[in-house]
Order: C-alpha cells, then sequence, then structure tokens
C-alpha cells in the first residue's frame, strides 16, 4: 500500500466535496449519504464537531468517546446535534477497520502490566457474556456504527449478542433525558427504521439469511428457561418474574 | 465545555445511569424485555412459516389442477 | 481548522492501528480508575446512601 493511504484528512471537507469523494467508500456510497443533508450541515457546522472532532483518528477518538454521557440525535428546536452524532459522522469519515470497530465494541482490560489495589468488582453476572465493552457509551457509538456501515449479516452477527447488556445508559431527546438500556439500544438499532436522527437502510430480514444459510437461528441467554416455560403455558409475565426470583437467590 | 453548553446540569442528572444500584431489579428489567424480544421473534417465525405454508398450499392446487 | 494548517499542520491525521486504540482504551482506563481511588472514600459514602 502506498504510505499516503495511512492518512485521514483532518477535517470533513474533503468528505463533503462536491466535485469529487475519493475515500472509502460503504456500500459503494460515499459515507457522508448516510447521514441526512440537514443534519449533516448541522453536525459539520456544530462547535463540538469543529472544536472537539477535528484532527481525531480511530485511537484519539477514544478520548473523546469514552467521555460521552449520552446517546441521542439531535435535540432542542434547532437540532442541534449530540456529541454522539457529531462522533458518528466521525467514524463515518474515518471508516476504521473491522478490528478496530471491534474493539471498541469488546474492549475489554486484561491488566496486563498493571497491578491495581483498586478493589476489583467481581459481580456475578448470568450475561456476563454480553457485557464486554468497558466503556458503554463508546460501545452503543460503534454498535450505531457498525448499524449504518456494515452489511445485514455482519451487522446481526455482531449486534445480537450485545443484547444481554442490560447496562443503563441516558439518550438524549429533543428536551431532555431519557433512561434506556444497551440492550434496548441495540434492539431499536435492528428493528427500527430512524434512529438518533438518522434513517436507517433495511436490514435483510433475519428469516432471509437464515434460509441462505447465512445466520444461524438467535440464541437467548434465557432459552433454556423459555423451553421450561413451554411446557407449561399459558401462564404470563408473572410467573416469568416468580422464576427469576427463584433463580437469582 | 463551552461545545456543550446547553446541557443543564439539573437535566442531565435528573436520569442516573450508574449501573448495579439494584442488580436485581436490572436483571428482572431485562429479562421482561428480553422475553418480549422473543416473543416478537417466535411471532415473526411463525408467521413467515403461515405464509409458505400458503406458497405450498398454492402449489399443490394448480399441481392437482393439472391433472 | 484553518489556522491550525496555516501554523504548518498538515491537515492530515495519521490512521490508528488496532494496538494504537487498545493502547488508547487502557490508558483512559487507568486514568480514570486513578481519579476515582482519590474519589473512593465520597463513593463509598455515596454508595452507603444509596442502599438506606
Amino acid at each position: 500500500m502506498a504510505k499516503s493511504e495511512h492518512y485521514h484528512k483532518a477535517d470533513a471537507q474533503a468528505l463533503l466535496d462536491d466535485r469529487g469523494y475519493s475515500g472509502s467508500l460503504i456500500r459503494g456510497e460515499n459515507p457522508a449519504l448516510l447521514f441526512e443533508k440537514g443534519v449533516r450541515e448541522r453536525i459539520i457546522q456544530s462547535y463540538y464537531f469543529k472544536e472537539q472532532c477535528f484532527g481525531l483518528n480511530a485511537a484519539s477518538l477514544c478520548d473523546r468517546a469514552a467521555e460521552l454521557q449520552f446517546i441521542g440525535g439531535t435535540t432542542g428546536i434547532n437540532g442541534k446535534p449530540t456529541s454522539f452524532l457529531c462522533l458518528a459522522f466521525k467514524l463515518i469519515q474515518l471508516v476504521p477497520s473491522k478490528e478496530i470497530i471491534l474493539e471498541y465494541l469488546n474492549f475489554m482490560d486484561d491488566d496486563e502490566g498493571y497491578d491495581s489495589d483498586a478493589p476489583k468488582q467481581e459481580i456475578q453476572d448470568p450475561n456476563a457474556l454480553g457485557k464486554a465493552g468497558e466503556f458503554k457509551y463508546l460501545r452503543c457509538l460503534a454498535a450505531f456504527y457498525i448499524r449504518l456501515a456494515w452489511d445485514s449479516v455482519d451487522v446481526y452477527k455482531t449486534l445480537e449478542p450485545l443484547l444481554p447488556d442490560y447496562r443503563k445508559i441516558k439518550r438524549r431527546t429533543k428536551d431532555g433525558f431519557l433512561l434506556t438500556s444497551v440492550d434496548q439500544f441495540i434492539d431499536d438499532l435492528l428493528t427500527k427504521n430512524r434512529v438518533c436522527a438518522t434513517s436507517l437502510r433495511k436490514l435483510r430480514s433475519r428469516a432471509d439469511l437464515e434460509d441462505l444459510g447465512l445466520l444461524e437461528p438467535r440464541e437467548s441467554p434465557l432459552e433454556d428457561e423459555i423451553e421450561e416455560m413451554d411446557e407449561d403455558r399459558d401462564d404470563g409475565d408473572v410467573v416469568m418474574m416468580e422464576e427469576s426470583d427463584e433463580e437469582s437467590s | 465545555k463551552d461545545w456543550d453548553d446547553d446541557v443543564e446540569e439539573a437535566d442531565i442528572n435528573a436520569v442516573d445511569d450508574t449501573d448495579g444500584v439494584d442488580p436485581e431489579a436490572e436483571y428482572a428489567a431485562w429479562k421482561l424485555r428480553e422475553l418480549k424480544r422473543i416473543r416478537r421473534e417466535r411471532a415473526a417465525i411463525e408467521e413467515a412459516e403461515a405464509e409458505r405454508a400458503e406458497i405450498e398450499r398454492r402449489r399443490n392446487l394448480t399441481a392437482a389442477e393439472r391433472e | 481548522k484553518q489556522h491550525l494548517m496555516a501554523i504548518g499542520q498538515t491537515g492530515e491525521v495519521r490512521v490508528a492501528t488496532v494496538q494504537e486504540v487498545r493502547d488508547r482504551l487502557r490508558w483512559i482506563k487507568r486514568k480514570r480508575r486513578e481519579a476515582q481511588k482519590e474519589e473512593v472514600i465520597d463513593l463509598d459514602a455515596r454508595l452507603e446512601n444509596h442502599r438506606e
């Protein structure tokens, strides 16, 4: 590879150049088009994008992403883009490698070369597997990017394993903040047409991809429990809740 | 942080995203969401199967008619 | 920003490697943990409040 290919433009000028864009493509298109025009313009004009996203690469972007306190699209009457959306746009500009996106998504410190006297929190968690990704908002950012940029099969394969991650997150709305969770956000990405002020491309249906042998059926961590429940059907949520109590005690 | 100057501290602090405050409740709430998802997925599968069965039925009809 | 280019920056940023991303995240985590350590007493008090 030529050396010049290892550099990004520091700003978004090239990305938005009408005379022709020559960077990485996503599904054969200028990735900036994944965002709507109005939103795109407001992102580029926002202070956050200009001051905080200028000159970032995939590594220095982590500094900003680790500071995120909420997800969200646009806010207020002017539709001001959130820092979350600005960073997503930056990612669209950088088009980081799959490995890097997966690192954002699943980063776990293995404590190599670091001995800490801080107390280790060993929370017994039945869904610990779904909870890699030390920085939950970075994880959401990566997930959002994956939904925008990757193909359907990879979206299912990569995002569905995050559904057991029930950590709480804040979502900024037009006029305030809501409490939601990582799994809910992932579910939105998989099922909704519009998330964070961005229209999502239609995913190919899971059933079709299964028929083509490209996907295995999704297996929920609750699968075994559900099988038990199926044996005594006609019972509603109340019974499920009782069962979960028994289990956790 | 002037770029985020419109975030009202009171607004953002009104929502608490600290994990592990009540692990059992957090798990139970997730479980409910997950069960809803599974139900939704199953309904979709059943719908697809019904559709397929219907197509199959029609195909058989035309085959029978041909005879 | 224009002025950054004016003072000699090329307007280009080196593409990061996976290893750099990983190291960066480790570093952020470490820094955060150190900051937390200083707050540990304060945090304990807050957790105590939560339990009530």
